[in-house]
């Protein structure tokens, strides 16, 4: 599904440039669940960046589901994004002025969904979460758990076919970590592709494959399953 | 997706409750400025429309330098209309004006009520200007001699009733006339260069017909649909030659205008347009108290400052908040929202706040319009606006004006990268920001120059009041009307100057101050005048205790004494006129002059006896000109130099006397300071004016600071404490937050300082007798910006250097 050659990213500015990434390659396969590690500056979260279609690389490949998108301008950018992939934060990153019905409608309207549409993904969604008894609750009413479970409820409502986690239990006791990566595997196991950043070895081995990152380079791949 | 975008608006709003009120406000104080200004200058430029020919009516206007004097006159000669109409198609009517015989006592019930709104016209003025009748026919009112046509509220008031035709009014001038109502017209609109109350038939004027010598009428002609009246004027030209130049060959020694103007002589007549009248005409007499043009341009340019202030104003926030929205525009981003939705997004709620904005601002209007009314002397109301023709302008406002001010905060919001805002712990910084600085700069420079403006102002109005005048205005009475006495004149000056408390008493018709006589004539060194020699000043009538009552001092020679009995042809003349004729000892010298006695000119002269020293006797936006007086008792009014603390009972005193000696007679007096203060009405009404402006502006531009400063305080928060731990003092931290202000206040100094020079330099150009503009009004209004803004910023630098470093730097 995603086809990474030769990705570079560098950062520059006045005086000190940065490579983050260093002509990484990295393929995906459609269904899988990936797990990427490696210490603080490895490069991990603008490797995701760019996967989620957020920002561009200075130079190499990236197919899509066949289609490469590389050298996409921004709008390109945003209409894939929208339509493809979902995003789980570790800080969970809601809007605090939206209640939570409006935050997991966002995406809807966003992507062009009439009003009753949404109404009914949105309902569905939030219950499958178990969250829908606080839907007209603000997020900072809600415990961390429950935040979190309405930003995955989010990343999933438009049906993407990629998911990219970062960090997704860092902000979590682990009980409720627990319970969010429980959610990420049942996605998987309906089809979605997830691609998870962690520092947590625990959360690691709910994924099906590790690569593990050193200055913007993948050293090493594990195969759980 | 409208309806998120104003729920998402006015949370936002809710939530930053302090924030958002300081915005509104600023908005809502521009937006009302802004319309207060404009419902003042549609008022202004709406003078005299209400006639249905107003594109076509032009008045008579004479330019005359001829002896020493320098006229510009709104009057023209008696028989110069009807020529018109009769020698030129393109003229269709013309309608003349007298009003040169000044108020009229009017008889109501058993007493005189003295009425100041009065005139003589044409039978022809209905056919020129639209005044509608109420009762009676106008096509024929004033046919005849002896008529008058009332307006609405008069016949009321006289009568209770418009049901008033047929009905008499008696006037006493020196002798009782009755005139017929014959018509009752609608009240004379107040925008509208002329408001009488009583129009005369120009039958009844006591003149001498027929003279293009005398220019005493104001003079309207209505030109026919499609004639260009630049074209037109054209013809006064051969006028000139034909009419007036024949005439003046009698009196004195003219060949021919080209002679004439070689002398340095000029002689124009010009048409003004009706509609330029009120804001354009600056001449002599004018039948009101006109506007100016200067002051519609200078209000229009303040109202747009302002309200570009108040759009700075949010501008400014709003970008200044903009990394306490940064992680909501991520998150936007992230979830797929393009940037132009972002843009709507925020330029609905910019949209939405100045809507709320300028529902305050109408508020404000409605409370502050009657105050607004007093400063500037208009009857404006709120009722003014729903007129249909205002819908359009009153929807668009708010929409436009949020759209100017949303507009660059919504691109710059729109623009934020979703990845460095993603991280976690946005922290954008209070970011300099040039634009910003540029903006905050642009709004003290127009508070600076509002300060320096309206020093200036008060400085000049402070300047006219204390310079020396030539004649001591001070603890003089002057009560009008004095030759309704007949032949108890003189008893009734006697008694008064006997009371206690006055000094001296003298019958002034003429007075140096507005409303009073004047009149002026032609003077040559020689028996035989022509336009060389001859030089045009003021002739006043005055009495033996006239110099000493008024404090008008003697250079040479002496005043008028009864020891002489030759002084009835005596003559003192004053410095200027002394000058002008170009005598070194004018004592002795002789004076020709042609006088009027009994419907002839004759030719006499009179022997200069004194020299006064100079005094002002118009505005100081004039020089002075050349003045002679003559000996003879002007009784329209008398003058009491008076020396008391109870004011109250000398006039209780004195208006009993009156009453005594004219019964019936309206009693009016006016102290001679207050007369003087009226003539700068304006130039009052402008400082006050000047003044209000200015401190909006400042509140504005503080309420600007005041977000701006609380903001970069919360953002530093974390530095503060950094500093603190570190060992700064509160004196440190504060002068730390409050530098960067102050040096952009300094630099609105620096572009201020030369405006402003040049603004007032211009506006005191009107003046002959002016103040120079010293350096020290700019050092003063710099300080004054420069304090304010440290007081605005140090509330919150204080607040911030007192917070306690252990709270700020535990919640990372």
């Amino acid at each position: 599904m995603i086809n990474i050659t030769s990705l570079e990213k560098y950062y520059r500015t006045e005086e000190v440039e940065t490579v983050a990434l260093n002509k990484l390659s990295l393929n995906v396969k459609e269904g899988e669940f990936l797990a990427i590690m490696g210490p603080s500056g490895c490069g991990k979260s603008t490797l995701l960046n760019i996967l989620g279609l957020l920002d561009d690389p200075d130079g190499g490949s990236y197919v899509f589901n066949g289609t490469e998108v590389a050298k996409y301008n921004e709008r390109k950018r945003a209409d894939l994004r929208k339509r493809n992939i979902g995003f789980v934060f570790q800080s969970f990153n809601l809007i605090d002025e939206l209640t939570v019905f409006e935050n997991v409608e966002l995406p809807l309207i966003y992507t062009g969904i009439k009003a009753p549409e949404r109404k009914k993904r949105v309902e569905e969604v939030l219950d499958k979460m178990q969250i829908m008894h606080r839907r007209n609750h603000y997020p900072q009413q809600l415990s961390g758990g429950q935040q979190q479970r309405v930003a995955v409820a989010r990343a999933v409502v438009n049906n993407p076919k990629l998911i990219l986690a970062d960090e997704p239990t860092g902000n979590l006791d682990s009980s409720n970590g627990n319970d969010v990566m429980q959610l990420l595997t049942d996605l998987n196991e309906q089809g979605t592709t997830i691609i998870m950043v962690t520092h947590s070895e625990h959360d690691a081995k709910y994924s099906h494959r590790i690569v593990r990152m050193l200055d913007g380079q993948t050293v090493t791949e594990n195969i759980l399953v | 997706m409208l309806k998120n975008y104003f729920k998402i608006a006015f949370r936002n709003l809710w939530k930053h409750k302090g924030f958002s009120a300081i915005n509104i406000m600023g908005l809502a104080s521009g937006l009302a400025c802004f319309i207060l200004i404009a419902l003042y200058v549609a008022d202004e430029l709406s003078y005299d429309k209400y006639n249905e020919k107003a594109n076509r009516i032009y008045r008579i206007d004479a330019d005359i330098v001829f002896g020493g004097n320098n006229l510009h006159l709104a009057v023209s000669p008696d028989p110069m209309g009807a020529m018109l109409k009769k020698d030129y198609p393109q003229v269709e009517e013309y309608v003349r004006f007298y009003a040169s015989s000044g108020n009229k006592l009017i008889k109501k019930g058993n007493e005189y009520i003295t009425e100041t709104n009065v005139a003589h016209a044409d039978s022809t003025l209905f056919n020129v200007f639209t005044l509608p009748a109420v009762a009676g026919d106008t096509k024929t009112a004033l046919n005849e001699p002896n008529t008058v046509v009332v307006t609405e509220s008069t016949a009321k008031k006289y009568f209770g009733t418009t049901d008033v035709i047929g009905k008499n009014i008696e006037t006493n001038d020196h002798t009782k006339t009755l005139y017929k109502i014959t018509a009752v017209i609608k009240d004379i609109p107040k925008a509208s260069h002329f408001n009488f109350d009583f129009i005369f038939s120009m039958d009844n004027v006591d003149y001498q017909w027929g003279t293009y010598l005398s220019n005493n009428f104001q003079t309207y002609i209505v030109l026919k649909p499609g004639t260009n009246y630049k074209e037109f004027e054209k013809n006064f030209d051969q006028i000139i030659n034909k009419y007036i130049l024949a005439e003046a060959k009698q009196f004195m020694q003219i060949n021919s205008m080209d002679d004439f103007r070689k002398a340095g002589n000029k002689l124009d007549y010009s048409l003004m347009p009706l509609t330029d009248i009120h804001l354009k005409s600056d001449r002599y007499p004018e039948l009101g108290v006109n506007g100016n043009i200067q002051n519609v341009y200078i209000f229009s340019v303040i109202a747009l400052f302002v309200l570009l202030l108040a759009c700075v104003n949010f501008m400014n926030l709003s970008t200044a908040r903009s990394s306490g929205r940064a992680k909501e525009i991520g998150i936007r981003k992230v979830m797929g929202s393009e940037k132009n939705a972002l843009v709507r997004q925020f330029l609905s709620e910019s949209i939405l706040t100045t809507i709320i904005s300028t529902l305050i601002a109408f508020g404000l209007v409605a409370l502050c319009i009657s105050w607004f009314n007093q400063v500037s002397g208009k009857e404006l109301s709120m009722v003014s606006l729903l007129q249909l023709k205002y819908l359009p302008f009153l929807i668009l406002l708010p929409v436009i004006v949020g759209l100017l001010a949303g507009i660059y905060p919504a691109f710059f919001l729109s623009s934020f990268n979703p990845i460095t805002v993603l991280k976690g712990k946005v922290n954008a910084g209070f970011r300099k920001s040039t634009l910003r600085n540029v903006l905050v700069v642009c709004q003290f420079t127009i508070s600076i120059v509002l300060i320096i403006g309206t020093i200036v102002v008060y400085r000049q109005l402070n300047y006219i009041q204390s310079k020396r005048l030539g004649f001591n205005k001070d603890q003089v009475l002057i009560i009008n009307g004095t030759n309704a006495l007949g032949n108890n004149a003189i008893p009734f000056k006697e008694e008064i100057k006997k009371m206690a408390g006055v000094k001296s008493g003298t019958f002034a018709g003429f007075i140096p101050i507005s409303g009073y006589a004047r009149n002026d004539n032609s003077f040559s060194k020689e028996a035989v005048m022509d336009s060389k020699n001859s030089l045009n000043m003021q002739v006043w009538a005055i009495d033996y205790d006239y110099l000493s009552t008024m404090g008008m001092e003697i250079k040479t020679g002496r005043n008028f004494s009864k020891e002489f009995g030759t002084d009835s042809n005596a003559t003192i003349i004053n410095e200027t006129a002394a000058k002008l004729l170009g005598f070194d000892n004018p004592i002795g010298k002789k004076l020709y002059t042609f006088f009027q006695n009994a419907g002839t000119q004759k030719l006499i002269y009179r022997e200069i006896i004194g020299v006064v020293k100079d005094f002002h006797f118009e505005s100081m936006k004039q020089t002075i000109g050349p003045l002679s007086f003559r000996l003879e008792d002007s009784r329209w009014a008398t003058a009491f130099k008076i020396s008391t603390t109870n004011i109250k009972d000398l006039i209780r005193n004195v208006e009993s006397k009156w009453k005594a000696m004219a019964p019936g007679m309206p009693f009016s007096y006016q102290f001679m300071d207050e007369g003087f203060d009226n003539m700068y009405k304006v130039e009052q009404r402008t400082g006050k004016l000047g003044l209000s402006l200015a401190i909006i502006a400042i509140l504005i531009a503080c309420l600007g600071l005041f977000g701006l400063a609380t903001y970069m305080a919360e953002q530093r928060t974390k530095e503060i404490g950094v500093r603190k731990v570190l060992g700064a003092t509160i004196t440190n931290v504060v002068s730390m937050l409050s530098k960067d202000f102050l040096k952009l206040v300094i630099i609105s100094a620096v572009f201020a300082f030369p405006l402003a020079w040049w603004a007032m330099d211009k506006w005191l150009q009107d003046f002959a007798f002016r103040i120079n503009i010293g350096w020290w009004v700019f050092i003063v209004a710099g300080v004054i910006a420069l304090l304010i803004a440290l007081i605005t910023v140090s509330f919150q630098a204080i607040k911030a250097a007192l917070a306690n470093p252990v709270k700020s730097l535990r919640t990372e």
